[in-house]
């Protein structure tokens, strides 16, 4: 999850993007390039084709540093969780295990700091944590909109009879007035037996299709119940 | 109008919860944490640091924005930052402060969602059965 590539700067869903801005990374200066919050990674190129590219489920937290006593530029502070080695840079920090890497963005317009800072938490929130045990996240109440979440988790459609104990007293009013009218125009098919239609009647004699190019018009207004 | 709103009574900043965050929240704990906002308090990171600041939201997901924060790091060193953002899974305590209701902060939140949950219901937003009702 942390990457190191010569990757190209991201083009979509780039939620802001920082020019002029040097990183520090583990204390190491980078010179001078150009910082991009895109929904899917953190990127920052120096414009030579260097630069890397974080993964947000790798980092811990950022931040706005504006105090100068702790930091000489006020700069967006990451740290990612875990160890972003560059090759060139010496990771020679003697016996200490290193599992976090602090890396300041220090740009030249500090006005930009907010936004950096509000791009980063939007993007960040676009990536849960995956590992989250917490797995009862189930959509209950009336609240749930099928159409926005369309897919198998959720038992919204029942097609046996299992599901008319689900039922609820409106829902149970609904089939009953669904087969109702179903019925009711099953009905208005064996009155139709009297008009002259091009069809052969005997091809509907089992009584549940309904031909409603046959129907005349108004034949089934009754049917229409209040919507 | 923005129905999907839940509004901080405490700090001027809109939260925009999706319907399932709230669900998420209302099923978990974090409820309480959400309620803590306007609260100043202490976080502390599974890392051994932690950051004492003002709560300005906190998501269904556990992350965590501060305001106004003195950063301890895991090697005592302080730091002060302006806004802080600390992912939901890098937490691993929040302190409650001593004058705040736990009870009743989860109430009043629950109650939050509940609203805005009913607001959505009524009349406003499809309802799944267009049956009429009693």
């Amino acid at each position: 999850m942390v990457l190191v590539r010569n990757l190209r700067p991201p083009t979509e869903g780039v939620r802001h993007e920082e020019a002029n801005t040097t990183a520090v990374l583990s204390g190491q200066q980078l010179g001078c390039g150009t910082l991009y919050v895109a929904e899917t990674r953190l990127s920052w190129f120096d414009g030579s084709g260097m630069g890397f590219s974080l993964e947000y489920p790798s980092i811990s937290l950022h931040a706005i540093s504006r105090d100068v006593s702790a930091y000489p530029e006020e700069h967006l502070y990451v740290m990612v969780n875990g160890k972003l080695d560059l090759g060139f840079l010496d990771s020679s920090n003697g016996d200490e295990e290193e599992v976090i890497t602090e890396i300041r963005f220090v740009p030249r317009d500090k006005a930009s700091l907010e936004s950096m800072f509000s791009a980063m938490c939007e993007c960040q929130a676009l990536h849960p944590d995956p590992d989250d045990e917490d797995s009862d996240n189930d959509f209950e109440g009336e609240e749930y909109n099928v159409e926005e979440y369309g897919h198998a988790d959720v038992p919204t459609f029942y097609t046996c009879d299992e599901g008319l104990s689900s039922l609820t007293q409106e829902g149970q009013a609904t089939l009953e007035r669904l087969e109702g009218m179903l019925a009711q125009s099953v009905a208005q098919q064996y009155h139709m037996a009297g008009v002259r239609t091009e069809e052969t009647k005997a091809e509907f004699e089992d009584g549940m299709e309904v031909d409603a190019a046959v129907a005349e018009a108004g034949q089934f207004e009754d049917a229409d119940v209040e919507h | 109008m923005e129905p999907e709103a839940v509004e901080s009574a405490t700090v001027g900043v809109e939260v925009v919860n999706s319907i399932r965050e709230r669900t998420i929240a209302e099923n978990s704990m974090v409820v309480l944490l959400q309620g803590l906002q306007g609260e100043v308090t202490t976080v502390d990171l599974r890392d051994e640091s932690s950051a004492r600041g003002l709560v300005l939201n906190v998501d269904a997901f556990m992350n965590i924005r501060l305001k106004d924060v003195l950063f301890l790091d895991r090697r005592g060193q302080t730091a002060q930052l302006q806004d802080l953002f600390i992912t939901g899974r890098n937490v691993r305590y929040v302190h409650i402060p001593d004058h705040v209701d736990i009870m009743k902060t989860m109430e009043s939140q629950l109650a939050k969602i509940h609203r805005v949950r009913n607001f959505a219901g009524e009349g406003g937003g499809r309802k799944e059965f267009g049956g009429r009702k009693k």
